[in-house]
């Protein structure tokens, strides 16, 4: 009897009421989530801030829960993403220095790991782990990239691998301006980050992102991005700007019209310290 | 940035909107923004931003990538990084 009860709660397989329960409970969770970061969208103060980084907080030891109790479900790799979103999403939006310690995010990516690894739908937990702070993020840009069966999820895990790589250096060159940021990471994230941060020998981890980016522009050229762009256009881009626009390059000449018309070119500007932003309004 | 009025410095806009050059007259005139921008057509930004905007470089007065900065770094951040680069660009530009 024990056996017989043990193979149905551990199988993909729930009884039809249960799987509808299931499906109940987890978009409660999915609504919670909603609420909770709409709450943060246009917070009127401190008090709306801190009571929707508590309740994100709570929804993403539910949803690991959750997750946990039956893992092979396809519902059970969106609650998995869902983990991995709202701690990003807490990683965005608050100060709350609490969360960084728990290790619900990599409990999270370890789950998709064993469980779906084969899934089709990895898509989303690649472009949310490309700015992660854990080492589990990188494991399972790689481990995807290598093992996951299908096109369209490799080339999105190469893409991201390769803006892992890069935006982990840029970390880098962040906190040796700002000590306080640094402070931060540290009581985040811990010593061993910053420590890893230091560690990275700059020539190699850019010449592993180019291997990336190069991959990505060859064999997945036509592969989609979740907003429809282009893999191959975005990995060109993005290894344009890794070889030509990094610091300590010399910068490329820019022509264009300023706003009375005139053809302006940044090279007329040798001489001068110029600080060049960008912007686009939406 | 008044403070740097006289200093060997320029502050560039790049504004990646299709604008037209009137039109972004217009939208720095309200705003009050006085100095230069591109009116770009994505050309530059695409290679300049292609991540994210707002996005930030340094470039020093031999026309060297100093700092880059995804994000706002907040201002205290870009105003030391800016008066190292023009002291050095001041010592440079005025041999003894």
């Amino acid at each position: 009897m024990g056996l017989v009860l043990s193979l149905v709660v551990s199988g993909a397989c729930l009884s039809p009421a249960v799987a509808q329960d299931r499906v109940q409970e987890f978009k409660a969770l999915q609504k919670e989530f909603q609420a909770a970061s709409y709450l943060n969208f246009h917070p009127t103060n401190d008090t709306d801030r801190k009571e929707a980084a508590e309740r994100v907080d709570k929804v993403a030891s539910k949803c690991l829960e959750f997750a946990e109790k039956n893992p092979d479900e396809p519902i059970a790799l969106d609650a998995m993403v869902d983990v991995v979103t709202q701690e990003y999403w807490l990683d965005n939006h608050t100060t709350y220095t609490g969360h960084g310690k728990h290790d619900r995010q990599a409990k999270a990516i370890a789950l998709i790991l064993r469980h779906h690894l084969q899934s089709d739908k990895l898509v989303d937990v690649c472009k949310r782990v490309q700015f992660g702070f854990r080492q589990e993020c990188e494991t399972f840009l790689r481990t995807v990239l290598e093992k996951n069966p299908h096109r369209e999820v490799q080339g999105n895990a190469c893409l991201r691998l390769a803006q892992f790589l890069v935006s982990r250096l840029d970390r880098l060159d962040m906190i040796a301006g700002q000590p306080d940021l640094a402070g931060r990471y540290e009581l985040l994230y811990g010593k061993d980050y910053i420590e890893r941060l230091r560690r990275q020998d700059r020539a190699e981890v850019i010449k592993e992102a180019e291997i990336f980016y190069e991959r990505a522009a060859e064999k997945y050229a036509d592969v989609k991005m979740p907003y429809g762009d282009l893999i191959g256009e975005q990995a060109k881009t993005e290894l344009y700007e890794l070889r030509y626009l990094a610091i300590g390059k010399q910068a490329p000449e820019i022509e264009g019209e300023d706003q009375d018309a005139k053809t302006v070119k940044l090279s007329a500007y040798l001489g001068k310290v110029v600080l060049l932003y960008f912007w686009s309004e939406f | 940035m008044k403070q740097y009025a006289g200093k060997p410095f320029a502050l560039i806009g790049v504004h990646g909107l299709d604008y037209q050059p009137a039109k972004l007259k217009q939208v720095m005139e309200k705003e009050k923004l006085n100095w230069r921008s591109f009116a770009d057509h994505r050309t530059i930004s695409l290679k300049w931003a292609a991540r994210s905007t707002p996005m930030y470089y340094v470039i020093d007065h031999k026309g060297v990538i100093r700092h880059k900065w995804v994000g706002y770094p907040g201002a205290k951040i870009i105003d030391t990084a800016l008066e190292n680069l023009i002291h050095e660009a001041e010592r440079q530009n005025s041999p003894k």
